[in-house]
């Protein structure tokens, strides 16, 4: 979509009744061009992708299509489509799951709202009630919350994300050990098979100036124990600096010593190798790329090790290193492009402060970088490094495995974190009875309204999932409602079942998000009543 | 071959039962001692190594199943011995280097069949074999503090996997075997933990304790996701051992080591009188065992830190 560029540049102001046409419509494009891909008989979604190879890209992922959807031919429909399409991406790179929901909750909605502000209904109000309502969906939501525990519980929970078994139950293990804050770098396939590796200690990926320094040339690895750690940021360039901080380490007894820093001379590296029979000395290149994610790298590594980071801002330099800054670690490691430790001798309260701090930061950061780092750091502080490699049988293949992988585990971080709730569509549907309570003893129309808007929306994502199964959904949600609370449909198995029971979930953190997103966006959208055209919109918009 | 006469800092004792009657090992510095006569007298448990000088033991832990698979392990200071036949013959396991100071040992309860031990170290966190003892490694992810001063092991650790372990900041969790560990929010500032006891019904009821520093008995009920701290203004000395009554789940009687007092509480915690009021001893206490059971008018084995054992 959106190959040519359209021919309607000229500015000017839209009013009713186009507006709610317009919109109505452009909502009603993306919403349907996601539905499809709601629940575990999904069909795609094939975009005309201009790749290199020239292949259309095969879609499954809601928060995906809509991103691929960058302009409708109506100026009008493609503001709608464009306030939907950037609701749901917000909602993505939040939780990472839930966009489908999202997208059908907020159609259904936007559609029933609109039907009742063109009949007389006050938008404002609505919109209100609709957000004062959306409460009673998530405190109903977050009682039926499941905590998962063991990697069975956990493949089960990625399964109803990916929809692939053996990756699945390969994240169930990688998810049991790392946790929800565990480091766990994906990388594409060595083979057609999925291989994971658990990696102990902290690891960056910087490793040592010389070759030189690592005397087990088959191994390519040096390895060091109980060695002594200065990190700083320094660009070490003169001999004499190097003499004295050796001078330092051997006399408080150390007999290994690991350089963390910037930059070395060859001037500065030469005596650290001719001073190789006195001490052994490792120095690595300091993590990261830029000052501000490579001051932070520091300054983890001398909480994990019990020492002092050194930086140029704060005009030090190595003359004025003591016995106290060296951190120590039980066991370091280096090659020429990464270096670990592990067994830090930091004081572990300081190291846990520490983490809980930025564990806090985390609830609060929403930029998505932010947050990536904040992850980063939180999971190499931890003690450990998943390292799992996604195959395939072609490179396309692995590609797109490794997306669906990198998507599964940013939901199932939320999940395990927050934990779950019943799948397939049940979680949201039980909350209607409480919806239909309120509307009972709503005290005005337009608050009646509002209930009556949502219990409808809350119902529409079963009935997707069960549309898109090739099933009736009148039909099923009858013996759903016979069947009990807890039962859904598994609409894979053909059968009524309890879906907790069976292991059938959705993650908490990611309905909640859906159902935030998209009651607060379609309540939003509801109270537009006019729209301003520009001669010539910023191409950038279309591009979020 | 070493005497009680040859005493040295006393570190643990262990209770075990052999064919019917209950004998003991004491880990000091200088060595692993053993009794067969119910603690009368103690004799060097290495004494098949020939060593000049024994090396400083620190832990115990023998076979559930002494009499099927008559193994023990004995950590020390840089590593960790094992017999496979009762103690007549010793063999160094295989360790990951450095060497590391071995502060606890626990055997899985179906050990006869899963051959699962663990190993708490003072700098290197949890080691973990899975083949009777031969082979350890490290297995320490999630775990913040490489600190170990105790660990608890689940009863029913066959099926729940579950197993605690207490450091100098705190408690940690791992309920898939020790692959992972999870903090435990226990309440104070990181505060260190001496001792650890879970109870027999631990699988049913989620019931444990754990012994702090400074900051007194705490009690969980949940499995060790919300804690309870037990008579506050009574106890404030640092516990080293906590001891549950043989039939707890029928009876909950729990005894303390409170400093050097031993406090015994009837109601699982709630209340807490002196184990004995003519109990009272100036030197440190160690540890302590109850091998015929909390009745005020049996014997306890008090093992004092200059290394001698007495009962009392």
């Amino acid at each position: 979509m959106g190959k040519h560029r359209p021919k309607w540049q000229a500015p000017g102001v839209v009013f009713q009744p186009r507006v709610y046409q317009g919109l109505q419509k452009g909502i009603n494009t993306i919403a349907d061009a996601i539905r499809p891909t709601l629940g575990p008989l999904p069909r795609f979604v094939l975009n005309e992708k201009q790749s290199k190879a020239g292949r259309p890209e095969l879609l499954d992922d809601g928060a995906v299509i809509a991103r691929r959807i960058i302009q409708l031919e109506n100026r009008e429909e493609d503001m709608g489509a464009m306030y939907l399409r950037h609701v749901l991406w917000s909602l993505h790179e939040k939780v990472g799951d839930g966009t489908t929901t999202a997208a059908v909750m907020f159609q259904s909605i936007y559609n029933e709202g609109i039907r009742y502000i063109v009949a007389g209904g006050n938008a404002m109000q609505l919109r209100q009630h609709l957000e004062e309502a959306s409460k009673a969906i998530v405190d109903e939501l977050e009682s039926q919350v499941i905590h998962l525990q063991g990697k069975e519980q956990f493949a089960k929970l990625a399964e109803t994300i990916c929809y692939d078994p053996p990756l699945a139950k390969m994240l169930g293990e990688i998810f049991d050990i790392v946790g929800e804050y565990g480091r766990l770098d994906i990388h594409p396939g060595r083979s057609r098979e999925l291989e994971r590796e658990y990696v102990e200690g902290m690891f960056w990926d910087t490793g040592v100036f010389s070759r030189e320094m690592i005397p087990d040339r088959v191994a390519g690895k040096v390895q060091m124990e109980n060695a002594a750690i200065l990190c700083t940021d320094l660009e070490i360039k003169e001999p004499r600096d190097v003499f004295s901080l050796l001078e330092i380490v051997i006399r408080a007894d150390c007999k290994a010593l690991l350089l963390v820093a910037t930059s070395f001379s060859d001037r500065a590296l030469s005596v650290l190798l001719a001073n190789r029979e006195k001490i052994q000395v490792v120095a690595v290149k300091a993590p990261a790329i830029d000052a501000a994610t490579r001051s932070e790298a520091l300054e983890d590594l001398a909480l994990l090790t019990g020492g002092r980071a050194f930086f140029q801002a704060a005009g030090e330099t190595l003359n004025s290193v003591r016995p106290a800054d060296l951190g120590h670690a039980r066991r370091i490691w280096a090659r020429l492009d990464n270096f670990g430790i592990s067994g830090g001798k930091g004081d572990p309260r300081r190291l846990r402060q520490h983490i809980s701090q930025l564990r806090d930061a985390l609830l609060n950061v929403t930029e998505p970088n932010q947050r990536r780092r904040l992850h980063e750091r939180i999971g190499k502080l931890m003690g450990g490094v998943a390292v799992f490699w996604v195959g395939a049988d072609t490179p396309l293949a692995v590609e797109a495995r490794k997306a669906l992988a990198e998507r599964t585990i940013e939901a199932m971080r939320g999940a395990v974190k927050d934990g779950v709730l019943p799948g397939g569509g049940i979680a949201l549907l039980s909350c209607q009875q409480t919806l239909q309570k309120k509307m009972k003893a709503a005290k005005n129309m337009n608050e009646r309204v509002a209930y009556r808007i949502l219990s409808k929306a809350v119902e529409s994502p079963i009935r997707t999932l069960l549309d898109n199964a090739g099933l009736e959904p009148d039909r099923v949600l009858n013996q759903i409602a016979l069947a009990g609370p807890g039962s859904g449909f598994d609409v894979v198995g053909r059968q009524i079942v309890n879906m907790a029971g069976v292991g059938i979930y959705d993650s908490a953190a990611a309905l909640k998000g859906a159902v935030f997103g998209a009651v607060h966006g379609a309540a939003l959208a509801l109270t537009v009543d006019v729209l301003v055209h520009m001669q010539d919109p910023i191409t950038s918009y279309h591009r979020t | 071959m070493a005497s009680q006469n040859n005493i040295s800092r006393l570190d643990y004792i262990y209770q075990f039962c052999e064919s019917g009657k209950v004998d003991y090992f004491a880990a000091r510095v200088s060595g692993l001692y053993r009794s067969s006569d119910g603690g009368k007298s103690w004799t060097s448990a290495f004494d098949s190594l020939n060593l000049q000088k024994d090396p400083s033991a620190l832990a115990v832990a023998i076979s559930p199943d002494l009499e099927d698979d008559p193994s023990i392990f004995v950590g020390l200071n840089g590593g960790i011995l094992r017999s496979p036949d009762n103690g007549r013959h010793w063999e160094s396991a295989l360790l990951p280097s450095p060497p590391p100071v071995i502060s606890a040992l626990s055997i899985s309860p179906n050990f006869i069949r899963d051959g699962i031990v663990f190993a708490g170290t003072l700098e290197d966190g949890m080691l973990r074999s899975s083949d009777r003892g031969g082979r350890w490694d490290a297995w320490n992810f999630g775990l913040l503090d490489l600190n170990i001063l105790c660990l608890a092991i689940s009863p029913d650790f066959a099926s729940d996997e579950t197993l605690f372990v207490g450091t100098q900041s705190g408690i940690f969790r791992s309920t898939n075997g020790g692959r992972a560990w999870r903090e435990v929010n226990l309440p104070g500032e990181f505060e260190a933990v001496l001792s650890l006891t879970l109870a027999p019904d631990f699988a049913s009821n989620g019931t444990l304790f754990a012994g702090t520093e400074n900051q007194g008995l705490f009690r969980s009920t949940d499995g060790g996701k919300t804690w309870q701290r037990l008579a506050k203004s009574k106890l404030k000395e640092p516990i080293n051992s906590i001891l549950l009554a043989s039939d707890f789940v029928a009876r909950p009687e729990l005894l303390i080591l409170h400093g050097n007092r031993l406090l015994i509480s009837t109601d699982c915690g709630r209340s807490w009188g002196p184990f004995r009021a003519n109990l009272v001893t100036r030197k440190s206490v160690a540890t302590i065992l109850c091998p015929y059971g909390f009745d005020p008018s049996v014997s306890v084995l008090v093992g004092y830190a200059d290394g001698s054992i007495k009962f009392i």
